[in-house]
């Protein structure tokens, strides 16, 4: 197996990428942005990586997983664990830790990839929800139904922007290396048709495994993350089937398989979620109900499926601009 | 001994509901291939009508099944004529089909969240608490109607499915839906009526599991689950299997309890779930399309 070096991403693209991260780095301090404000952008960075994640597997191999939470559990809970531990283990090194455990978790999901379509996403159900339970039972490990607290100071709060900053930056790049490399091509041709995949050479096997494994470390470092951003968790939250559930909305929201997509879809789905449990907390779960089914129905690709209808009514209407002016 | 009698006895009863519920889901899924995700919505739906029925109207719950089942029969109609008819068919609509029915359950959820509060309900009738002596152990009066009705049901489904117009025609549409257009049956019409029948038997699983548990509007997603894994189990649409699958499932769960602590007993069924996927993707006996 071979991967050959993505393609030169244009380099316009790398441009507006560096800026905007160097602009997001300063905005802080430029901006003297409110702990509020602050912590929901952390909060959004956190989403954006997750829901990049969860799209390797549900956009770009098309196997759409019901169950991501209990890998964003793993991770979160090894975390914590780790930075309990006296003495506690420098953070970053329990994210790594959290996130590679939720990779090891993920490969115990390997006889689960041969099931294509709704038999796979039917079967992560199963595996998050068994995930739950059995967590929230081990009360040694996750504190049960109360959880466990975690000692974050502000000093560290302040420095989780630009961790989860890092982290969104990376997956964002990351993404797009997936997308651009062979490996992204093998993937679409898995997602279309995994029998012709296989027959022109392509290891389904390996690539889903591999693309499972790596969307499942991301997660966990992901959850890793948001244990120290709330400093107290549990796992009816962690591990919770509306947990799952996010992963899923953002991404179709945002638009399931492009490449930014799901950053729009996170970005989309913080705010809502932060408008609506402060204005219509009944109403939340419906609203995200109504917004799948009018996206399925009515724009499949979701937000960027609506933007690439506005730029191509835009250039028609550019283009046919001159030719009225002549007549 | 005297207990295992009685877990056996109860494992029989709720194999019934069991059936019930997988069957609607099996014969959406073999006639359309379209995943129901809302199937366990309707159940908790079927729920509620009989508890507002019952609460109201002072209607006993077995003489609310015809309007349970029409009503429920009719959301089905609705849901396929309004939303699933529009989705793309075959592979690539599937990851399509499962979201929006998924969207759909999420909106049942709420809907019964704002209208009835997240509360456990149960219904409660002056037979609820009757047992009547058999086999040396006692049976709810209740639990043994529900299986009764959950025996007599799928029979009647599939006497329907064999011997009527309308049941050979939903099974030519199974097997080739296109050749089916060239002998003049009206596949649009099938496919509705298909849907509407598989949400109304949820819904008739949903109204008798309310008879027999407490039920909120979370109430279903462990029973949808509990029906794929009797679905995949015992292949699609085919009574008998759908019924020893059903007959599994129920009697693995109720001796979990004799040797797991009681929190985990409702991580069985998923694990059930998963294990019968990734081992038995095809069945117990092979997979039958409404055979």
């Amino acid at each position: 197996m071979t991967f050959s070096w993505p393609p030169l991403v244009p380099r316009w693209a790398v441009a507006a990428f560096v800026l905007v991260v160097a602009a997001l780095a300063v905005a802080p301090a430029a901006l003297d942005l409110s702990i509020y404000s602050r912590n929901l952008v952390t909060l959004a960075f956190l989403m954006i990586s997750g829901a990049l994640a969860w799209n390797w597997m549900g956009g770009f191999v098309g196997q759409v997983s019901f169950g991501h939470a209990a890998l964003f559990g793993v991770g979160g809970f090894v975390a914590a664990r780790l930075m309990l531990m006296e003495p506690p283990a420098p953070a970053p090194l329990a994210w790594l830790v959290g996130g590679l455990a939720a990779g090891v978790f993920s490969l115990g999901a390997h006889p689960m990839l041969r099931l294509r379509g709704p038999y796979f996403s039917i079967a992560t159900i199963g595996v998050g929800e068994a995930a739950r339970l059995l967590f929230t039972y081990w009360e040694d490990f996750t504190g049960g139904s109360s959880g466990l607290s975690l000692p974050i100071d502000m000093e560290m709060k302040d420095r989780l922007y630009f961790w989860g900053l890092g982290l969104a930056a990376l997956v964002v790049a990351a993404s797009f290396l997936i997308r651009r490399s062979t490996l992204g091509l093998q993937l679409l041709a898995i997602k279309a048709d995994v029998d012709a995949a296989a027959d022109v050479g392509v290891n389904a096997t390996f690539n889903q495994d591999l693309v499972f494994a790596l969307s499942a470390v991301v997660v966990g470092i992901t959850g890793g993350l948001y244990a120290a951003y709330f400093s107290f968790i549990e796992p009816g939250d962690m591990f919770g089937f509306d947990r799952s559930i996010a992963f899923v909305l953002m991404s179709v929201i945002g638009g399931v398989g492009t490449v930014l997509g799901p950053v729009l879809g996170a970005i989309v789905f913080v705010l809502l979620r932060q408008f609506l449990l402060a204005s219509y907390p009944q109403l939340y779960l419906g609203l995200y109900g109504l917004l799948l089914v009018f996206i399925i129905l009515f724009e499949p690709l979701g937000l960027t499926g609506l933007a690439l209808r506005l730029a191509g009514a835009v250039r028609k209407r550019t283009r046919r601009a001159p030719r009225e002016s002549l007549a | 001994m005297d207990r295992f009698v009685d877990l056996v006895v109860s494992a029989v009863l709720l194999a019934g509901l069991y059936a019930t519920m997988a069957y609607g889901l099996g014969l959406i899924y073999g006639v359309l291939r379209v995943v129901n995700l809302a199937h366990g919505g309707v159940i908790m739906v079927g729920a509620y009508m009989g508890w507002i029925l019952h609460g109201w109207l002072g209607l006993d719950p077995y003489l609310a099944i015809p309007l349970v089942v029409g009503a429920t029969f009719l959301l089905g109609v609705v849901t396929y004529r309004v939303l699933v008819r529009h989705l793309p068919r075959g592979a690539a609509g599937g990851p399509a089909s499962l979201l929006l029915l998924f969207g759909v359950w999420l909106v049942l959820r709420n809907a019964a969240y704002l209208l009835f509060s997240g509360n456990d309900q149960t219904i409660r009738t002056a037979y609820s608490t009757r047992a009547i002596p058999l086999l040396g152990s006692y049976v709810s009066v209740n639990r043994l109607a529900v299986l009764a009705i959950a025996v007599v049901t799928p029979v009647a489904l599939h006497l329907l499915l064999k011997r009527t117009y309308l049941g050979r025609a939903i099974r030519a549409v199974a097997q080739n839906a296109d050749s089916c257009t060239l002998v003049g049956i009206d596949v649009e019409r099938i496919y509705t009526i298909t849907f509407g029948l598989g949400t109304a038997l949820a819904g008739l699983a949903g109204l008798l599991s309310a008879t027999i548990f407490s039920f909120n509007p979370g109430f279903g997603s462990g029973e949808l689950l509990k029906s794929f894994v009797v679905v995949v189990l015992g292949g699609l649409g085919s009574v008998f299997g759908t019924g020893i699958a059903a007959l599994v499932l129920a009697v693995v769960e109720v001796f979990a309890i004799l040797v797991l602590p009681s929190y985990l007993t409702a991580a069985v069924g998923f694990v059930m779930l998963v294990l019968v996927l990734v081992f038995r993707p095809g069945g117990l006996f092979g997979q039958r399309v409404l055979g």
